[in-house]
């Protein structure tokens, strides 16, 4: 409970400044649709003219961006982006900081095992992203509600939020494991940006040519679709299993390399 | 009963030799020097018995437990004062040692009070206010807080200032009084010679001597100073048992363990103008093993 409460305090101050940028963007973000909505101009044949590469690395691919929903669905590549970096983050730094800051000596040489250190920490990473992600459900339910004659599209953002979720716990789970494997937080927090940057690049590819298609598993970013999510109310069953699944073989290769691990001073 | 047994230990960084077949043991109630220059060692055995670090190979059992499979128990009571401290810079010094105690069951906290009062610390700072020699202190606190029966200190007195390594070490003796068992590692030798009863020697990884130092100093070596009229035969005092034989002019001095009546028999006919016979320092004693031996 000490380190639950330590890691929690200790992390207050970024968790608010993710939370607030957050908000920020789908409060600006939802201005944009009232300007488009506004603007009485025909969006989707604007779009039609922009080059498909463009659409694609913007997010917005076949939807109907002029219905609020189909607009809504094109931030949750954006929100999949901040949320990968942000659990990421925490979870590489979270289980080496002791190491960086020199104070491994301090805390692993209390009466406890090493997984009694690590699990409070992993459970405060579980309470950050989630309350990363109320935080997400509460802006988005609030200011689409602005925009859609006070409906805030409560299930439809919930399922999203859903989806969101497990893939935050997916990229917690992966910045632990580096946190646990490599030999410093630098090289951990650098490992782990370079694969969220190279996930995405995969995604976008994968989405650019159609002979890539197969290499969808590999990239948790394609695990969920934004659209499917927010029009069509579908959660695929077997993305979230998987990514699940891996998750938790992630966090149990952080406990099984962290106890294995040689303390640096 | 041996509080501290290590037996044979090994740990390789990589290729990087940490310490090779080390083994001693400390016994209950003992203070337990362990001396040599830095790099021999000292941490990297220190750390393995606190489970910081898994050994190559061999073992080391506290409390007649093995270290690693048993380390979370054993921790309850070892009191581990680290060579560099460091704890969270952005906590008060309450903060950290509250922390600090909040990982024991019973702990009386008007003791970290009391001790933060002995040793002259302000609770209230912010750590990353503290000088080197402060941080120390916390360590120290941090250290002794629990009421350990094993306190293990890695060159607990850098930073300390003669008055506060005083006071630093009328603690270590009241705790070793109470009935704690110490374990120093230094190496400056005349503040192991004030605590010490026993010390193992390491140096370059491997233990080189385990002795105990008041056998050691009164039993079995003097210091000879000897000043000569006129020419200085020096290989007349080569003997068996001479160590650290040098010549500054016309004084001659070395450092010999052995039957005393050896140098006597070699000091007749001799003209002198002056000779003294005295205790050596450990620093004196122990210099040759700190030497590194010349490559051949």
């Amino acid at each position: 409970m000490n380190v639950f409460k330590k890691e929690m305090k200790a992390n207050i101050k970024s968790l608010i400044i993710w939370c607030c940028a957050q908000v920020f963007i789908i409060f600006a973000g939802m201005m944009k649709y009232q300007g488009f909505s506004d603007s009485q101009v025909d969006v989707n044949a604007l779009f039609a003219a922009f080059p498909e590469e463009i659409m694609v690395v913007f997010g917005i691919g076949s939807v109907d961006i002029t219905k609020v929903a189909g607009f809504y669905s094109v931030f949750f590549l954006y929100f999949m982006l901040l949320a990968a970096v942000h659990a990421t983050m925490f979870g590489a730094v979270v289980v080496s900081k002791e190491e960086r800051d020199h104070c491994a000596d301090f805390i692993y040489t209390k009466p406890v095992h090493r997984f009694q250190v690590i699990w409070p920490k992993l459970l405060a990473g579980i309470i950050n992203i989630l309350i990363f992600n109320v935080v997400t459900f509460g802006a988005s339910v609030f200011f689409i509600a602005q925009h859609n004659n006070g409906d805030g599209l409560i299930d439809k953002v919930s399922l999203t939020m859903l989806a969101l979720f497990i893939l935050q716990l997916f990229f917690l789970a992966l910045g632990a494991m580096f946190g646990a494997v490599l030999k410093n937080t630098k090289r951990a927090t650098a490992a782990a940006a370079g694969l969220v940057m190279g996930f995405f690049i995969l995604s976008v590819a994968v989405d650019l040519y159609s002979k890539l298609s197969f290499l969808k598993i590999f990239t948790p970013f394609k695990y969920f679709e934004g659209a499917s999510l927010m029009i069509n109310d579908q959660l695929s069953f077997s993305s979230a299993a998987i990514l699940l699944i891996v998750s938790l073989v992630f966090f149990g290769l952080t406990f099984v390399a962290f106890n294995r691990r040689d303390l640096n001073t | 009963m041996n509080v501290i047994e290590i037996n044979q230990l090994t740990k390789y960084y990589g290729k990087h030799r940490g310490i090779e077949n080390v083994s001693f043991s400390v016994e209950e109630g003992e203070i337990f020097g362990f001396i040599g220059p830095n790099g021999a060692g000292k941490s990297t055995t220190i750390r393995t018995l606190l489970s910081l670090i898994h050994p190559t190979s061999g073992s080391a059992t506290i409390f007649g437990k093995d270290c690693i499979k048993y380390g979370n128990e054993i921790r309850r009571d070892i009191g581990y004062l680290p060579s560099e401290v460091f704890y969270y810079e952005h906590m008060k010094v309450r903060e950290v040692l509250n922390y600090s105690a909040s990982f024991y069951d019973n702990v009386d906290y008007t003791r970290i009070q009391s001790l933060a009062e002995v040793m002259d610390l302000d609770l209230n700072k912010r750590i990353d206010d503290l000088s080197y020699g402060n941080k120390k202190k916390v360590g120290i606190v941090q250290g002794l807080l629990h009421e350990p029966k094993l306190i293990i200190l890695d060159e607990p007195t850098g930073g300390l200032d003669p008055l506060m390594q005083q006071k630093f070490f009328e603690l270590i003796r009241t705790e070793n009084q109470k009935g704690a068992t110490v374990l120093f590692s230094s190496h400056i030798l005349s503040e192991v010679q004030k605590l010490c009863s026993r010390v193992a020697i390491i140096k370059d990884g491997t233990i080189v001597q385990v002795e105990n130092i008041r056998d050691m100093q009164k039993h079995n070596y003097k210091k000879f100073t000897l000043e000569f009229k006129g020419v200085i035969d020096v290989h007349h005092f080569n003997l068996d048992g001479v160590t650290n034989l040098s010549v500054n002019e016309d004084t001659l001095h070395f450092l010999f363990k052995g039957d005393i009546n050896r140098i006597v028999e070699r000091l007749q006919g001799q003209s002198l103008l002056n000779m003294l016979v005295e205790e050596p320092s450990l620093e004196e004693i122990f210099m040759h093993y700190y030497q590194k031996e010349e490559q051949p």
